[in-house]
């Protein structure tokens, strides 16, 4: 009864209104009021994936199978649609699941991506807590994480080898500005045992979060979390620790003129500070490298996520205005567009 | 010592094929060089079945993903993490969506192409199909035996209700 052909649009019952698939006529809030009604009888997760789909590609969301299929499968306690068990699937479903998968997936029409709406997304091995407006860790730094790592055992390995008694024990420290969630700074530590890491966000909500995540993953004993923005107060980060070995960065590099046309997933709910890079969107960045000689110990290095445009003007900027910086190269990311400078501090 | 080979094994096993797009490779500490039979090694160590499994080379592979042709990174926020991965020489694809992570993806999917290079190459004497054989026959072997074990438990009862009727006809 709740269903109709798409051509003749559905009616909906909260608000006894006649609505068109594609009503471009009416208001959004309006749209997003009317939301579909619980079905009369039981369903199963599979019907259900597939109703949301079909209300989500109506409604125009973006990736609508994903997003259906995400959120179902949470609220079924697993991961991925692909690991329910068959059987479950095809499952009628309780009342009170059905009214569940309803309110999140009504969440979803308002365009709330699927990550804050199950409140967790995996970021490598690791599952983290997600909450607005705190940054959502994107796929492409998830790749930058292994060169990082890569890089990091072999400064741990080069220092146990060469070991005096004293060496063998020396401590390798992290810097990340700019933490969001605790993606970065979380991984390494659950990666590096002897690792310790000091995570800098000018949001008390990633400071939070990311603390929240530190928590649940059991490594908050090696790591410390300041509230502080670098453009601000540049000189309290250097009292902060000891000289570190790395210095990383997913900043907030998007050119200022391109906020407006961005996804309303990004616009709606993430917070624009964790992206607005300034006019070339290198502003962050700039501060960073300008910090970064006092803050790394000799051939530390600094591993920064950026726009496809900024590995270039980094280059070039950092040769004509920081020269304590070496840069050593561009990595790209698994779409094959250069991401991620790497950079180093010379020796004396 | 010891300190070192568990913190080594640990990261090696986090740590996992690096994207060779851009050609360059950061210098590698003797230990983590890979094997020279390929540029890449996924370490299984850990598992409990130790597959002698081909080693990867990168440069036969082509990897897709489904991210759409914006700018992607800070721009987009896309939930899709859909891994192809393509062996040139043999065009065997694997599509891997089995995680949300899309670096697990990658593995596992460099995981299944191992399998399936393995198979394609050794045929009936690829170790993933040797094991599936045998598997399948220690179950036929473990039902042939419960099987054997019933017949024997109602010979046994048959044996004891005649001998119970014997005994009454002497009594």
């Amino acid at each position: 009864m709740w269903r109709r052909a798409v051509s003749s649009g559905y009616i909906c019952l909260q608000c006894r209104r006649s609505v068109a698939p594609k009503a471009r006529w009416f208001s959004r809030a309006e749209r997003t009021f009317c939301a579909p009604v619980l079905p009369a009888g039981k369903i199963t997760p599979l019907q259900a994936v597939d109703l949301w789909r079909r209300h989500f590609e109506e409604r125009g969301v973006t990736e609508p199978d994903h997003s259906s299929q995400y959120i179902i499968a949470h609220l079924l306690g697993a991961k991925t649609i692909e690991s329910v068990e068959q059987r479950k699937l095809t499952e009628f479903l309780s009342r009170e699941k059905t009214e569940q998968i309803w309110t999140l997936c009504t969440q979803r029409l308002s365009r709330m991506p699927v990550q804050y709406i199950i409140e967790e997304w995996d970021f490598r091995d690791l599952t983290l807590k997600m909450r607005p407006p705190v940054f959502i860790p994107r796929p492409e730094t998830e790749c930058s994480l292994s060169v990082l790592v890569q890089e990091l055992v072999e400064l741990v390995l080069a220092d146990l080898k060469t070991a005096t008694g004293e060496r063998a024990d020396a401590q390798h420290t992290c810097l990340e500005v700019g933490c969001g969630s605790g993606a970065i700074s979380l991984s390494l530590l659950s990666c590096l045992p002897q690792l310790q890491a000091v995570a800098l966000d000018q949001s008390q909500d990633a400071v939070d979060l990311t603390r929240e995540n530190a928590l649940r993953l059991g490594v908050q004993d090696r790591l410390q979390t300041h509230h502080l923005d670098v453009m601000k107060d540049p000189d309290v980060v250097f009292s902060l620790c000891s000289p570190v070995s790395a210095l990383v960065s997913n900043p907030p590099y998007l050119f200022s003129e391109d906020l407006s046309s961005l996804e309303p997933e990004i616009l709606k709910f993430e917070d624009p500070a964790a992206l607005d890079g300034g006019t070339d969107g290198l502003n962050v960045i700039q501060q960073i490298l300008t910090m970064a000689p006092k803050i790394l110990s000799n051939h530390g290095r600094v591993y920064l996520e950026v726009d496809p445009r900024h590995p270039p003007l980094i280059l070039h900027w950092v040769e004509a205005n920081v020269e304590e910086l070496r840069y050593v190269e561009t990595r790209h990311d698994i779409t094959g567009r250069p991401r991620f400078c790497i950079l180093q501090k010379r020796g004396p | 010592m010891s300190r070192i080979f568990t913190s080594f094994r640990f990261v090696f096993h986090e740590s996992w094929p690096l994207a060779l797009r851009n050609g360059s490779c950061p210098s590698r500490s003797p230990l983590l060089r890979a094997p020279p039979a390929g540029l890449t090694y996924v370490c299984a160590a850990g598992k409990k079945d130790l597959l002698d499994l081909p080693v990867l080379n990168e440069d036969e592979f082509e990897e897709q993903f489904v991210r759409g042709s914006g700018p992607g990174g800070q721009a987009t926020n896309k939930t899709s993490n859909c891994v192809v991965l393509k062996h040139i020489p043999t065009g065997i694809v694997v599509k891997c969506h089995q995680t949300r992570s899309v670096e697990i993806n990658r593995k596992r999917a460099r995981e299944i192409m191992r399998e399936k290079l393995d198979v394609a190459d050794k045929g009936e004497l690829s170790e993933v199909l040797l094991k599936k054989k045998e598997s399948v026959l220690r179950k036929q072997d473990k039902k042939k035996k419960a099987h054997e074990n019933l017949e024997r438990k109602k010979q046994f009862k048959e044996a004891l209700v005649a001998d119970s009727r014997h005994g009454n006809d002497t009594v």
